[in-house]
């Protein structure tokens, strides 16, 4: 003991600090457990971009993880599925995981990240048709989305195949600017990409101590919520009231709503985003002028391959997944001079990508006439639209969807 | 007056091997708090952006 007290010292601090971490972990886990349900509906940026709150949100039989992105934080209305649910009128709510720009590489990591937890669990994947209809993924809604802990979960997955992760890191690398500030994920990045085996080995090699990051991240996530917590009085309690949902009731009310914010248009336009589409009535564009470019660009785009990473991961993982669309406004659509026939071009894809992995898929293609579905281009999700969305959740869940 | 009191009560320990043991593993433990308070925590934040649509 005389000659080495430093050693002694230090392994004993070690041991000490291992014992402190293993113990946070523990009791952050089982608070988590116990409050998840009361901050669901808080959308906190620590469900975002964290992973405690959603693990333990998988462990709760009764509350349903929805991943998605704009087409769900776009209106707040009381149709929406988490406030919809919110007294878990038929035994479950809603726990949302979404942001605006979040797409589906996006999604993909955040998936990734919580590993075999996702075994046998049912969640729902929602996007809407603008991510492959419109503009390429722009670098500051990926980067805006952008969580560290899910990318080094996802490159240095031992639950994914390595194929896998190599096409994932791929696309990653188209935006380096995420990338910038940690060099060593930039470097596990480039070594698995690169075709050599040194370059293979190189990125084997960087394996634990991504293990060791992912590791620190995870308990910085336990840290954040417990700080949630201990700074917020949360009442771990929440208020359940079964109900028979009176679906025509919620339909009608929902369309009255609907319509009350889209007086200013025939297209179902909500209100105030009817200046950006004005133009289609005061100068029309001649029908179906632009079928070319539209249906090229959904052909080509890249967000198809992000979907295809994001079901492999999913298929991977072995999730019981819902793939959630939603329908185009066929007129509006047809004003901006995309044909109807063109629009199904998007469809067509969908089910053919989906088809492969054997998912659920409701895309609601029959409800693109209907121009109360939806609040502009982009397939946002109206007060009205929101309805057909719940009762499809409410099957989901209840294993009654056909 | 106290200092040279509580330096003699931490000589007193040092001197005894267990004590020391104890002592620096004290030690080795508050700078490894110091080290986590000031660097150990994570950040969640994400770049602000204005969502236009796609």
């Amino acid at each position: 003991m005389r000659a080495t007290p430093r050693l002694l010292s230090g392994m004993i601090s070690l041991l000490i600090l291992i014992a402190a971490l293993t113990g946070l972990d523990y009791y952050a886990r089982s608070l988590e457990q116990r409050y998840v349900s009361a901050l669901a509906p808080l959308d906190l940026n620590q469900t975002i971009n964290g992973i405690a709150l959603q693990r333990a949100a998988l462990y709760q039989s009764d509350l349903l993880p929805v991943y998605g992105s704009s087409e769900i934080t776009m209106i707040d209305t009381q149709y929406d599925a988490e406030k919809f649910f919110s007294a878990y009128p038929t035994g479950f709510a809603v726990f949302n995981v979404a942001n605006f720009g979040a797409a589906s590489l996006t999604m993909a990591q955040d998936l990734a990240a919580l590993g075999p937890d996702l075994r046998g669990k049912k969640i729902v994947v929602s996007f809407s048709p603008a991510t492959f209809t419109m503009s390429k993924l722009p670098p500051d809604y990926y980067a805006g989305n952008f969580s560290p802990l899910h990318a080094y979960e996802m490159i240095f997955s031992p639950y994914l195949s390595i194929t896998l992760k190599i096409d994932a890191a791929r696309r990653m690398l188209d935006f380096p600017d995420t990338l910038q500030s940690d060099g060593f994920l930039r470097f596990a990045i480039l070594e698995m990409t690169r075709p050599s085996k040194a370059n293979r080995m190189l990125y084997y090699l960087s394996w634990p101590l991504g293990e060791f990051q992912i590791m620190t991240m995870q308990l910085q996530d336990h840290a954040e919520v417990l700080s949630y917590l201990w700074s917020h009085s949360v009442s771990s309690g929440v208020k359940k009231t079964p109900q028979t949902i009176d679906w025509s009731s919620a339909f009608s009310s929902a369309l009255t709503a609907q319509k009350q914010h889209t007086l200013s248009n025939s297209l179902g336009v909500e209100d105030e985003d009817w200046w950006w589409y004005q133009h289609v009535v005061t100068k029309p564009i001649p029908a179906g002028s632009e079928d070319k470019g539209f249906i090229y660009r959904v052909e080509q785009h890249p967000e198809w391959i992000d979907l295809d990473i994001l079901l492999r991961v999913l298929q991977e993982l072995g999730a019981q997944p819902l793939i959630l669309s939603r329908p185009m406004n066929v007129q509006l659509w047809e004003a901006l001079g995309v044909s109807e026939q063109a629009q199904d071009t998007y469809y067509v894809k969908l089910n053919s990508i989906v088809n492969r992995y054997h998912m659920p898929l409701v895309d609601y293609q029959q409800y693109g006439t209907d121009i109360y579905f939806s609040i502009d281009q982009g397939a946002h999700t109206s007060r009205y639209g929101w309805v057909y969305v719940d009762q499809t959740l409410d099957e989901f869940f209840h294993d009654h969807l056909h | 007056m106290w200092i040279k009191r509580l330096t003699n009560f931490f000589t007193t320990i040092y001197t005894n091997p267990t004590g020391r043991v104890v002592l620096l593993t004290l030690y080795y433990l508050a700078i490894i708090a110091g080290l986590i308070i000031m660097y150990g925590r994570g950040n969640f934040t994400t770049p602000k952006f204005v969502y236009q649509g796609f």
